[in-house]
């Protein structure tokens, strides 16, 4: 059923106490549900690409064979490239976290003791790079330390006129929208998010809280 | 109840999360507005989740392969330097005494392996002597101009190459003359690598 419609269904409703809690429940299990969705509208592509990726395969590629390691690239690249884009904001970042992704893969794949998803693995190795690559960038910029949160003095000037969310995501800070991007779509708790930067559970918290107020004001 | 003080945003995102206190689920039932902020909380993250998606470039792959290639020849390559000397022995063995009797015991080294049982010893040590000169031609950070970059680019690929066919020989149990072939064809390859790497040296020190 489209997240509209059901919606729609439940402003229609009464608002009385019972139908509110079915409700939040409700909207938990289908958040729940698309937990480990990488981003909605590849998962179809994704979940092709990977169900094709054979034992075998897997196997093969673990033993560092080329090609069925091509095989695993074929069946992650668009959601890793998409990750990357997500959270650096630009393809040229996005397409250096794919290829340094893929680079690690084929390195470490052997270490890979297959307990959990392939994808599950290779996503955090692309997250990982993403964030590798921030630092970097940040490194640039001449900054050291962990990385920061988004600030008042490093945000673009307010958008005069109305912006739509590819804009607006663009407007963040890479480390709010990749927090925002990590925990909204791909998922992951806000310990995990502030354990891989370096954090606690309650920045990734006040980043995410951050990203909506923002998100509010630029889109109403 | 007091509907005046509406929730934050850090604990609207807790309800949606599944994780907000027993007051803030009160409130909600209670505050219109702070319900309609948790079902547009509830939507955004539906839109999030429905944005379109980017096609990754078509040309990563080739570069990621060339580099794992790369790699694994270089890691193989100090491997031929530590090795040398071994196989300058078991060459010696091979000479003096003709081919190893198999004795049960599974070599450490499938090339020292080849040497014995092919009676190839001279041609698997010219190409780790080759293999030993490269390496004291090629410091860890060697820029090249492009030209030479590609040339050498071809033949070290040339060489991943060469030794996937011998391994795949090995496999099959190839006759001795297509493994000779394709030991004298490394072994080519090998010095006009070690040719190139000179001249670069050559231009180095001008």
């Amino acid at each position: 059923m489209p997240p509209q419609l059901i919606s729609k269904l439940l402003i229609e409703a009464d608002g009385s106490g019972p139908y509110v809690a079915f409700e939040h429940g409700f909207r938990a299990y289908l958040a729940q549900a698309t937990i480990f969705s990488p981003h909605a509208s590849i998962q179809g592509e994704m979940k092709s690409d990977a169900l094709s990726l054979a034992n075998a395969e897997v196997a093969r590629a673990r033993a560092g064979d080329l090609e069925a390691l091509e095989a695993v690239y074929r069946a992650f690249r668009a959601p890793v490239y998409n990750l990357g884009r997500r959270m650096c904001g630009n393809e040229e970042d996005a397409e250096d976290v794919l290829q340094e992704t893929f680079l690690e893969v084929c390195r470490s794949i052997g270490r890979f003791r297959g307990d959990g998803s392939l994808w599950s693995w290779v996503r955090q190795v692309a997250v990982s790079k993403s964030l590798m690559l921030l630092r970097r960038e940040r490194g640039r910029a001449g900054s050291r330390g962990p990385l920061p949160p988004d600030s008042l003095g490093t945000s673009p000037p307010e958008p005069t006129a109305p912006i739509d969310l590819e804009a607006a995501l663009g407007r963040l800070s890479p480390v709010t929208r990749s927090v925002l991007w990590l925990h909204d779509v791909e998922g992951y708790t806000h310990e995990e998010i502030g354990e891989m930067m370096g954090g606690t559970a309650s920045f990734s918290k006040s980043q995410l809280s951050r990203a909506h107020k923002r998100l509010r004001e630029w889109l109403g | 109840m007091d509907t005046s003080k509406h929730l934050a945003m850090d604990e609207l995102l807790a309800l949606r999360d599944g994780e907000g206190g027993a007051s803030s689920r009160s409130h909600v039932e209670a505050c219109d507005e702070c319900r309609d902020e948790l079902e547009r909380l509830y939507q955004f993250q539906a839109r999030l989740r429905a944005m379109p998606t980017f096609s990754p470039p078509r040309d990563v792959w080739p570069r990621v392969v060339h580099t794992v290639r790369r790699r694994r020849l270089r890691r193989r390559l100090n491997y031929g330097v530590l090795g040398l000397a071994a196989a300058a022995a078991l060459t010696a063995v091979v000479v003096l005494r003709g081919p190893a009797v198999d004795e049960g015991d599974q070599p450490s080294d499938s090339w020292t392996a080849e040497a014995s049982s092919l009676d190839m010893g001279p041609v698997i040590l010219r190409s780790r002597q080759l293999e030993s000169l490269l390496q004291t031609y090629r410091p860890a950070q060697r820029v090249y101009d492009a030209p030479t970059a590609l040339a050498v680019s071809v033949l070290e690929d040339r060489i991943v190459l060469l030794d996937q066919m011998l391994s795949e020989g090995r496999v099959v149990g190839a006759d001795r003359a297509v493994m000779l072939g394709l030991w004298g064809e490394r072994v080519a390859t090998l010095e006009t690598l070690v040719g190139l790497q000179a001249v670069q040296e050559d231009r180095v020190w001008r």
